[in-house]
């Protein structure tokens, strides 16, 4: 209980700050940047420089790459599979989206894509098949071939990270579940997307936007990179709306996956680094504000296992 | 004994041994069917052991990446394995075929070697 009052205090004090750090940060970096305007932002409970976090948040991650995946079967006891399986069926891709992944380090999310974009195909074929009695067995024996050689439609997918070790596992992963057409891996900052204007049908971030340093820049540049009409869906962790339960996730949060990142990775830091980072997120009002201020419109966002995470999405139009 | 033949094909047709001779366009159906799985399952297979340069760079990320920095296309170096921007005068490293963008994992390129550069072009 201490800790989520010292939370609450923390953020309300921290927020202030950043705020206003943000603006004469953001004026500075506009200019040289080289130059780094020494903004405070927060690691977790720290208080730490904005380069510093950059750096710190790297080697969080670089740290816990090779058990990331174990990790969050154990934390969120395999629900974070669900999260992920419901934020695909939202995006509801069709073939021939390109969709850019950020933050998409061991490709939970690209590969969920491209099973969904693929099964998608075969319920075309099936009910092409079914109005088409008379279709020869060559011609659909063909079909079935050239689903293999590349993604129906064309899809694409790019997962973007700025995290080389995440992307390691991430391919070797792709490699071993068979995945290799349409998918592309790039070491790439979310503040500085290597992409060009209007390349993209969908953005995703997930659980990945509360580690970046500066949020709002990563959502202008997910405003720049998607085409007009394009979508921005970000699954993050966001507040409790129910005390009661709230209380409870506090508890298990602090008390019980520290211990599980020492069992497990062998790293309390890094896990106690990102339960901390949960608390600090802005919360579901605040961050669709946020996504408002880059542009984006119809920002709406759904509550899941009683806000413990969140999906926001929103489209430039 | 003709149920006993019947039985027959219905179970080779099952287990899809070979199909029957006579009567079957369900038979023949179902050999066809399931050869575009194997092949497809083949391929996949094919791809997993048989990767011909894994870690080569993608030629298709080209269009589609640009330098972070001032957001202009790039160059695709074979000989260093780089991505070059000759205005800003930097090269983004490709490591196991993953290319890293990242403005500090980047590499100043000297005067010289900008001078060596027209020859390759």
């Amino acid at each position: 209980m201490a800790a989520s009052i010292g939370a609450v205090v923390c953020r309300a004090l921290h927020s202030r700050r950043h705020g206003k750090f943000l603006s004469i940060g953001r004026g500075l970096f506009s200019g040289a940047r080289c130059l780094v305007a020494e903004g405070e932002t927060h690691f977790g409970f720290q208080t730490v420089s904005e380069t510093e976090k950059g750096e710190k948040v790297y080697h969080v991650f670089e740290s816990v790459a090779k058990k990331y995946d174990i990790m969050n079967d154990s934390m969120s006891l395999g629900i974070h599979r669900l999260w992920k399986d419901i934020l695909l069926h939202q995006m509801n891709p069709y073939p021939g989206t390109q969709l850019l992944d950020v933050a998409g380090g061991t490709g939970d999310i690209a590969f969920r894509f491209i099973n969904y974009v693929r099964s998608q195909w075969e319920h075309q074929i099936r009910q092409k098949l079914k109005s088409h009695q008379n279709l020869s067995w060559q011609e659909i024996s063909k079909s079935y071939q050239e689903e293999e050689l590349k993604l129906p439609g064309g899809s694409q997918v790019v997962v973007c990270d700025i995290n080389k070790e995440m992307l390691k596992v991430g391919k070797q992963k792709a490699q071993h579940l068979g995945y290799s057409e349409g998918l592309s891996w790039v070491v790439g900052n979310a503040e500085e997307l290597p992409f060009n204007d209007s390349k993209f049908d969908v953005y995703t971030i997930a659980f990945g936007i509360r580690n970046v340093t500066h949020i709002d820049q990563a959502l202008q540049e997910a405003y720049r990179v998607l085409k007009p009409g394009g979508r921005f869906l970000c699954l993050e962790f966001s507040q409790v709306n129910n005390p009661l339960f709230s209380r409870l996730y506090d508890l298990y949060s602090f008390q019980v996956i520290p211990v599980l990142g020492e069992i497990i990775a062998g790293d309390w830091k890094s896990y106690q680094y990102l339960v901390e980072s949960i608390r600090h997120f802005p919360a579901q009002e605040e961050f669709k504000a946020m996504i408002e201020d880059a542009g984006f419109l119809k920002v709406e966002y759904r509550n899941l296992t009683s806000g413990i995470v969140a999906i926001h999405s929103g489209f430039k139009l | 004994m003709r149920g006993w033949y019947g039985s027959r094909t219905l179970a080779s047709v099952l287990l899809c041994r070979q199909p029957p001779p006579s009567g079957a366009g369900a038979a023949a159906a179902a050999a066809h069917r399931r050869s575009p799985g194997a092949a497809a399952r083949r391929h996949a297979s094919d791809r997993q052991t048989g990767q011909g340069q894994p870690q080569a760079f993608d030629p298709a990320l080209l269009e589609l990446l640009v330098c972070p920095l001032s957001k202009k296309p790039l160059r695709y170096e074979a000989s260093t394995n780089e991505l070059i921007n000759k205005e800003l005068g930097i090269a983004y490293p490709v490591i196991d075929g993953i290319p890293n963008m990242i403005p500090q994992a980047a590499r100043m390129i000297d005067r010289k070697a900008q001078d060596e550069e027209p020859k390759q072009t």
